[in-house]
């Protein structure tokens, strides 16, 4: 099998907090999963089964050569983590904490695409290639092997829709979680290019929702490429109200734009097929085909 | 987030910025004290209040309490004006427009003013004058940029709109905005200005540390209530429809929007939607209790729906949770569970130990099937 052009299963992967509650679970289910974990960092706390644990990014990437960081860190952190992953010369950066503010997270955008490195988060599960490697805590009932690549702002949703996926004896080739904020390291569009040159993924799933105009981007990035993939697309959102925020603050609307009707529109036009149940669109995934119940 | 109107001046009031004097009633007897002639503004976060017949001037105290009285019996774009701000007028010979928005693509500040300002610049951007600058998000980048575009307004309109955006800038990173935008800046005949009206979207994400928001937020759970409940207990509980017929139980801010649109799509209308977090329980029921007491006030509700993905959590430990919860909460409709995830089996096997209390599926679909046929036998 081909290596997937967005990440390398075999990379080594440092993990920053590895000595918190959550990051020394999260770190060992990814060993377990096959992640090629070399390194932990924290202020205190010893190493984590087989994996040393480092007091600074740097020294961890000096020592290890890691080039992959999940940062199980608080929201305040993320900043300053991701500032010290650019600075041990880290390629690829994950972070998973909700809430981080957006004027952060405007800086963080800013200082990775300045580096040239690649930023996943906030607020995401993290990203998998089924079978080979997860970098976050992607759920088991919902990883398969598989020829699908997964696109997603929401975690849970994504759950879902990747569960109900591998019901229908379908996996995943890559699955990104690109996280539920506004304002995130890479979009729909910029992930798009790794799953359009991917060989492993045959068609591409977009689990989207209203706010922003992601999904609009991508309609635009689609046609501009000339994806011949065909892609599926659901949008999540569409009975809420204007001004009224459930859950996501990326997910709001104000006045015409962030609409799932906006977001359809500009999709469709690319070629994707849009829905707004999951069973429609797992049904259409399934057909390999046009389906009759798009919207 | 965004703000009402009244919150965004009074903070911008507070930062040394020019705004006209008012008064908050969300009763008529609250703006009593409010002198007169007034302008009476219904508080919702949307756009458009004024077409929707929410902003009124009043010129005798009768005007003011009957606007009053009739703006807060409004509901404008599905919101319930739950109060009015009651401002001075401000005689201005100019209106100017100014904005500064982050910009999630780019990851820049975009910058927006124009020497016409009060009306909706979106549906006006054929005929305004727009200009318009992308900046990085620092307080001198700006700056220069404004400096930029303000050289190119009318020259009366330099100094006063100058003098503005230099406090607004300063106020964008005080209050950590997302988007500030005031139209109308009203300019005045000794070549001052003042704030007109001020849209400000603020970053629920920085609460953490912005005090002076997170305050007014606080202090105004009956405004706010959605918000105010985040900060207080760190989850979502939104109440949509108050003769929804099915209340929601569920975890996740994506799928639980999901959720609420399968349902309408069905034609089912749920009563709220949650992000209960079942991460966040440590062994504790009292936000099951607490949610499934708020759906036991829905008068409508004939059904609970729990919909728990338990991706990184233990679904047993949850569901031990959820039996607790119902055990002490009068509840009088019957309970479907749909469960999957970690843990399936041993959380299958409590709910058959305590003989059957809640209906159980696994499937998504099937859960919502089996919760519109307890609506539809009950017609």
């Amino acid at each position: 099998m081909a290596t997937s052009p967005f990440f390398d299963p075999a990379t080594p992967v440092l993990i920053q907090g590895i000595n918190g509650r959550v990051g020394s679970n999260h770190a060992r289910n990814m060993r377990a999963y096959g992640t090629n974990v070399v390194a932990g960092v924290s202020s205190r706390g010893d190493d984590v089964e087989t994996v040393p644990v480092f007091r600074s990014t740097r020294e961890a990437v000096a020592m290890t050569g890691a080039r992959a960081a999940v940062a199980i860190v608080p929201a305040l952190a993320v900043l300053p983590t991701v500032l010290q992953s650019l600075d041990a010369g880290i390629e690829l950066i994950i972070t998973l904490a909700e809430g981080v503010p957006v004027h952060d997270a405007v800086r963080a955008r800013n200082a990775v695409k300045a580096a040239g490195a690649r930023w996943i988060g906030a607020s995401t599960p993290g990203l998998a290639i089924p079978g080979k490697a997860k970098l976050g805590f992607l759920p088991s009932a919902s990883l398969a092997p598989g020829d699908i690549g997964v696109m997603a702002k929401s975690g849970t949703l994504s759950y879902e829709v990747c569960h109900r996926l591998v019901q229908a004896s379908l996996g995943q080739s890559l699955w990104v979680g690109v996280g539920g904020d506004a304002v995130k390291g890479m979009r729909f569009s910029e992930v798009l290019p790794y799953f359009d040159e991917d060989p492993e993924t045959r068609a591409i799933v977009v689990v989207g929702e209203i706010g922003g105009n992601e999904e609009e981007e991508l309609g635009e990035a689609l046609r501009a490429r000339g994806t011949t993939k065909p892609v599926y697309a659901l949008i999540a959102g569409a009975s809420a109200r204007e001004g009224v925020t459930m859950g996501h603050a990326g997910a709001l609307i104000h006045g015409d734009v962030g609409t799932v009707a906006s977001k359809a529109a500009a999709l469709k036009a690319a070629g994707a097929q849009v829905f707004t149940r999951i069973a429609d669109l797992i049904a259409a995934v399934q057909d390999g085909s046009t389906s009759a119940r798009t919207i | 987030m965004m703000l009402l109107e009244h919150d965004a001046k009074e903070l911008l009031r507070a930062l040394g910025l020019n705004v006209p004097r008012a008064t908050l009633a969300l009763t008529v007897a609250d703006a009593a004290s409010a002198a007169i002639p007034v302008v009476v503004k219904a508080q919702v976060p949307v756009g458009g209040r004024g077409k929707a017949g929410g902003i009124r001037m009043a010129r005798t105290a009768a005007e003011r309490d009957a606007a009053t009285i009739d703006i807060l019996g409004m509901t404008i774009k599905g919101h319930e004006v739950r109060s009015v701000r009651l401002e001075q007028p401000v005689d201005f010979i100019a209106e100017a427009y100014l904005s500064f928005t982050v910009d999630a693509a780019t990851a820049k500040v975009r910058i927006l003013i124009s020497p016409e300002g009060g009306m909706d610049i979106e549906d006006d951007a054929a005929r305004v004058q727009l200009l318009s600058a992308t900046s990085d998000l620092y307080p001198g980048e700006m700056q220069r940029h404004l400096d930029i575009l303000c050289a190119a307004l009318p020259a009366a309109l330099q100094g006063p709109v100058g003098n503005a955006g230099r406090g607004l800038i300063q106020a964008f990173f005080d209050l950590e905005a997302v988007m500030l935008e005031i139209n109308p800046l009203f300019i005045t005949a000794d070549g001052d200005w003042m704030i007109g009206d001020a849209k400000l979207v603020a970053d629920d994400n920085a609460f953490e540390r912005n005090v002076a928001v997170r305050s007014r937020i606080e202090q105004q759970p009956a405004l706010y209530p959605e918000a105010a409940l985040k900060l207080e207990q760190g989850f979502d509980f939104v109440r949509l429809n108050p003769n929804g017929r099915v209340g929601l139980v569920t975890t996740g801010a994506g799928l639980s929007m999901q959720l609420v649109d399968e349902l309408t799509a069905r034609g089912v209308s749920p009563f709220n939607f949650c992000d209960i977090r079942t991460g966040m329980f440590r062994g504790d029921p009292a936000r099951l209790i607490q949610v499934l007491n708020w759906i036991a006030q829905g008068a409508a509700v004939e059904v609970v729906m729990v919909n728990f993905f338990a991706g990184a959590t233990d679904l047993a430990e949850t569901t031990g949770l959820l039996l607790t919860a119902l055990d002490s909460v009068a509840l009088k409709v019957p309970v479907v569970a749909r469960l999957i995830g970690n843990n399936l089996d041993a959380a299958l096997k409590i709910i058959a130990d305590a003989g059957d209390p809640i209906a159980v599926e696994t499937d998504l679909d099937q859960a919502i099937a089996r919760t519109i046929a307890i609506i539809e036998g009950k017609r």
